[in-house]
C-alpha cells in the first residue's frame, strides 16, 4: 500500500492505523525503534495526548497501542521526508493487517 | 531427606539429576548507591557507556548464534539490544549521574525504577510484563558495572542450569548440550523459560522461592519439573528413586506421544470423544499433533480483548471459518462471548458491580448488548458452511436466557435467508451447564437444545460457593465433592433420557484420577487443554467400563469427600502405578 505523508509548515507526517492482532508490541517496537536510529531528524510518534520518541523501543512499547488505535509518525530535519517514507513503509510491514 | 526441599511453578515437564551451575546471581553482592565528586561525572558516564556497549556486543554475538529453530528467542534478543541502548534508560541515567553526582549503578538503578512507574500505569498487561524484559538487561549492564562476568564461564560438563533470571541470550550463549534444565527465581507460567525449555525438550521450573540463598555451585541437585520440587543435596534413597522415575518418564512420554493418534475408546469398545479447549486458532497445530479429535470449547473472547474497537463481522466470519476449515471434518464447538467479571474488553462500559462473578457477564451480557451478539451469531453462522460447527451459550441460569438467545440466532438466521447468504440450517446449538440452577432444571433445558457442555471450573466455584484464587478458601475446590459428582451425574442422565450428547470441559476431565469417574457416568466427550490429551487417552484406552461404573459406585456411597478422594486415590492408583506416578493431581490438594 502507498503511505501518504503530508507536508507541514515545520515538519513532515503520516497516519497509521495498527491492524495487527497483538498491537505495537515488543517485537514491532525493536524494530521500529531500530530503522529509527538510522535517520539523523527527530522521529515522533503521537496517540491521541501522547507523543513519544521512535527512536525508543521503551517509549513506544509505553504506548501501548492496541488494534484500531491511529498513530501519527512526525519527523523534523534534513533527512526528514526520506526518513517518513522509510518508517511509514515500516510501520505498515510491522503493525498492518497479516503483520 | 535432601537438605533442603524448594517449590516453583514446573513449565516444562520432567526430571533432571546433577550438578546445579548459578548465573546471574542477584543476592549476595552491593550496589553502590553513593555520590562523587565533579571531577569523576565523566569517568562515572564512561563506565556506564563501556558496559552497556559490552552488553550490546554480547546480544549481537548471541544473535548471530540463534539456530533457525529458536526464531522466537532471535526477535527477544532483538528488543533486548533496542532496551541496553534505549534513550530512555541509558541517558536518562547519564543525565542523572552528571546531574544528581551519583555512581553509574545508583544512577542505573533508579532510571530502571522510573520506567517501571511508568510502566505499572499501562493498562494492557502484555505491555505492563514487559518491564521484566528491561529489568533482565538492566541487569546485565549492572553485573558489567559490579566487574562481574560470569555467564561467559564455559560448562565443562552437563548442568543443571540456575539463575535469578534468564535471557534468551543467556541461554544461547552457554552450549544448549550442556544444560540439563532450567531454574529461575523469576518468572511464571508464560516466561519465555518456560517456552525455550519446551522446545528445547529439557525441564524447567520458574518462580522458586530462596533459590538464591539455597544453592550452592556444583551442588547435586533434582529438579523434579513434574510436580514442581527442587531436591538440594539428596540422599542415596532419593537418588535412586529420582533416577528410576526418570526413566520411566522418559519411556511413558515416548510412548503416549506415540499411541496418542489412537482413538479413545475403552477396552470394552466404549467410545469418548476427546476435543480440546483453545482460544487461539494458532493452538489448531497443537491440538493436532496430541491427538485431539476436535475442539470441544472455542473461547471466542481473544479477538475481543485488549483492542480498542470491537472486531468486524468479517474478521470474525474469517476466523471461525479458517478454524471450520483445518478441522473438517472434526466439529469445532465455538462458545459465543464470555466476557465480565475478570474479563473486560476496552469497549466495555466498566460497571460498578460488588461481585463481578455474580454480575453482568456471559450470555447476560450478550443479551444486553444485542448489536454485538447477533453480529457473532452472523458471523458464526456464515462460518457455519465451512465444516463441522457448532454454538454454545455461556453461564445459563434459566430457560428463558436460551430461549432469548435462540430468538437472537432465529433472527440473524432470517436475516441471512434475505439476504440470500448461505448457512447450515442444522448447525447444532448447545450450552454450557456451570450453574447449579442450570443443573436442578436439566431436564427441561435438555428439551431446548442439542447439547450440553459442562464447565466443571465454574460448576465448582458457584456450587461450593468459592473463589479458588482466593488462598484463604482455596482448600474447599473439591472436584469429588459429593455435590458435585452428583451434580455432574444428574446432568449426564438428564441428557442421556433427552437424547442429546453430553461432554464435559474442565480440569475435572483431564486429570487421571477423575477422568475413570467421569467415564462411568457414560459422559459422550470431554474437552481438555491439548497436552493433557495424550495422557488422557492412555489412561481411557485400559479401563473397562464396569471398572468405572464400580468406581462410581463407591464415590457415590461415601459421604465425605476425604473418604472418597482416598478411595479414588487408592483405586487409581494400583491401576495405573505407571503413569499416576508422573502426574500431580486436583486430589493431591485435599488431606
Amino acid at each position: 500500500m502507498r503511505n501518504t505523508i503530508t507536508e507541514h509548515e515545520d515538519c513532515f507526517a503520516a497516519i497509521i492505523l495498527v491492524q495487527n492482532e497483538l498491537g505495537l508490541h515488543a517485537r514491532p517496537a525493536a524494530r521500529i525503534a531500530q530503522e529509527a536510529q538510522k535517520f539523523r531528524c527527530e522521529l515522533r510518534l503521537v496517540v491521541e495526548d501522547q507523543e513519544v520518541d521512535a527512536k525508543s523501543i521503551l517509549d513506544i512499547l509505553s504506548l501501548a497501542a492496541v488494534r484500531g488505535t491511529e498513530i501519527t509518525l512526525k519527523g523534523w530535519g534534513d533527512d526528514a521526508r526520506q526518513a517518513l517514507e522509510h518508517m511509514a513503509d515500516t510501520l505498515h510491514r510491522t503493525l498492518g493487517e497479516g503483520a | 531427606m535432601a537438605r533442603e526441599i524448594l517449590h516453583g511453578v514446573a513449565v516444562s515437564a520432567g526430571i533432571s539429576i546433577g550438578k546445579a551451575f548459578f548465573i546471574n546471581r542477584q543476592s549476595r553482592r552491593h550496589i553502590p548507591r553513593e555520590t562523587i565528586p565533579a571531577s569523576k561525572v565523566d569517568y562515572e558516564i564512561d563506565r556506564l557507556t563501556a558496559a552497556s556497549n559490552m552488553v550490546r556486543d554480547e546480544f549481537e554475538a548471541a544473535r548471530a548464534k540463534v539456530p533457525e529453530e529458536l526464531r522466537e528467542h532471535g526477535a527477544i534478543i532483538d528488543s533486548h539490544l533496542m532496551i541496553c541502548q534505549d534513550p530512555k534508560l541509558m541517558l536518562a541515567a547519564a543525565t542523572r549521574i552528571r546531574d544528581r553526582g551519583i555512581t553509574a549503578e545508583w544512577a542505573l538503578e533508579q532510571s530502571v525504577e522510573t520506567i517501571a512507574a511508568a510502566f505499572s500505569a499501562i493498562d494492557d498487561p502484555y505491555i505492563r510484563e514487559r518491564i521484566q524484559d528491561v529489568r533482565v538487561v538492566a541487569e546485565r549492564i549492572m553485573q558489567r558495572l559490579l566487574g562481574g562476568a560470569d555467564t561467559s564461564r564455559a560448562l565443562e560438563e552437563r548442568m543443571v542450569l540456575m539463575a535469578h533470571d534468564l535471557t534468551p541470550a543467556d541461554t544461547i550463549e552457554l552450549e544448549q548440550d550442556k544444560i540439563m534444565s532450567f531454574t529461575t527465581c523469576e518468572g511464571g507460567k508464560t516466561s519465555h523459560t518456560g517456552i525455550l525449555a519446551r522446545s528445547l525438550q529439557i525441564p524447567a521450573i520458574v518462580g522458586v522461592e530462596g533459590l538464591e540463598e539455597c544453592v550452592r555451585d556444583g551442588e547435586l541437585v533434582i529438579v523434579d519439573a513434574l510436580r514442581g520440587r527442587i531436591l538440594i543435596d539428596p540422599t542415596e534413597d532419593e537418588l535412586a528413586d529420582y533416577s528410576d522415575l526418570k526413566y520411566q518418564f522418559e519411556n511413558y512420554q515416548k510412548s503416549i506421544i506415540h499411541q496418542c493418534k489412537l482413538p479413545g475408546e475403552t477396552v470394552d469398545g466404549f467410545r469418548l470423544d476427546i476435543q480440546a479447549n483453545i482460544e487461539l486458532a494458532d493452538e489448531l497445530q497443537s491440538v493436532l499433533d496430541n491427538g485431539g479429535e476436535g475442539v470441544g470449547l472455542y473461547r471466542t473472547e481473544y479477538a475481543f480483548l485488549n483492542r480498542k474497537k470491537a472486531p468486524t463481522e468479517e474478521e470474525l466470519y474469517r476466523e471461525y471459518a479458517t478454524l471450520a476449515e483445518r478441522l473438517a471434518p472434526a466439529k469445532v464447538t465455538l462458545r459465543t462471548l464470555d466476557v465480565g467479571a475478570d474479563k473486560m474488553m476496552n469497549t466495555q462500559e466498566k460497571l460498578e458491580e460488588a461481585n463481578p462473578a455474580l454480575g453482568l457477564r456471559g450470555i447476560r451480557y450478550c443479551l444486553k448488548n444485542l448489536d454485538l451478539f447477533r453480529m457473532q451469531l452472523r458471523a458464526i453462522l456464515r462460518a457455519s458452511v465451512h465444516g463441522n460447527v457448532a454454538v454454545m451459550f455461556p453461564m445459563i441460569s434459566g430457560i428463558k436466557e436460551v430461549r432469548q438467545a435462540r430468538y437472537q440466532l432465529n433472527l440473524v438466521r432470517q436475516e441471512l435467508d434475505e439476504a440470500g447468504i448461505p448457512y447450515n440450517p442444522n448447525m447444532p446449538v448447545g450450552i454450557m451447564i456451570e450453574l447449579p440452577s442450570a443443573v436442578m432444571i436439566s431436564e427441561t433445558l435438555a428439551q431446548e437444545v442439542d447439547f450440553f457442555s459442562i464447565g466443571t471450573n465454574d460448576l465448582i466455584q458457584y456450587s461450593l460457593g468459592i473463589d479458588r484464587a482466593n488462598k484463604h478458601v482455596s482448600y474447599l475446590y473439591q472436584p469429588l465433592h459429593p455435590a458435585i459428582v452428583r451434580s455432574i451425574k444428574y446432568v449426564v442422565d438428564a441428557a442421556h433420557r433427552a437424547g442429546i450428547e453430553v461432554s464435559v470441559c474442565g480440569e475435572v476431565a483431564s486429570d487421571p484420577y477423575c477422568i475413570p469417574i467421569l467415564m462411568g457416568m457414560q459422559i459422550d466427550a470431554v474437552s481438555i487443554a491439548p497436552q493433557a490429551i495424550p495422557g488422557i487417552k492412555r489412561i481411557i484406552r485400559q479401563v473397562n467400563m464396569e471398572e468405572c461404573k464400580q468406581l462410581l459406585r463407591d464415590v457415590l456411597s461415601h459421604a465425605t469427600v476425604s473418604k472418597i478422594n482416598r478411595k479414588v486415590r487408592q483405586t487409581i492408583f494400583k491401576r495405573f502405578p505407571e503413569e499416576l506416578t508422573f502426574f500431580a493431581s486436583l486430589l493431591d490438594q485435599d488431606d
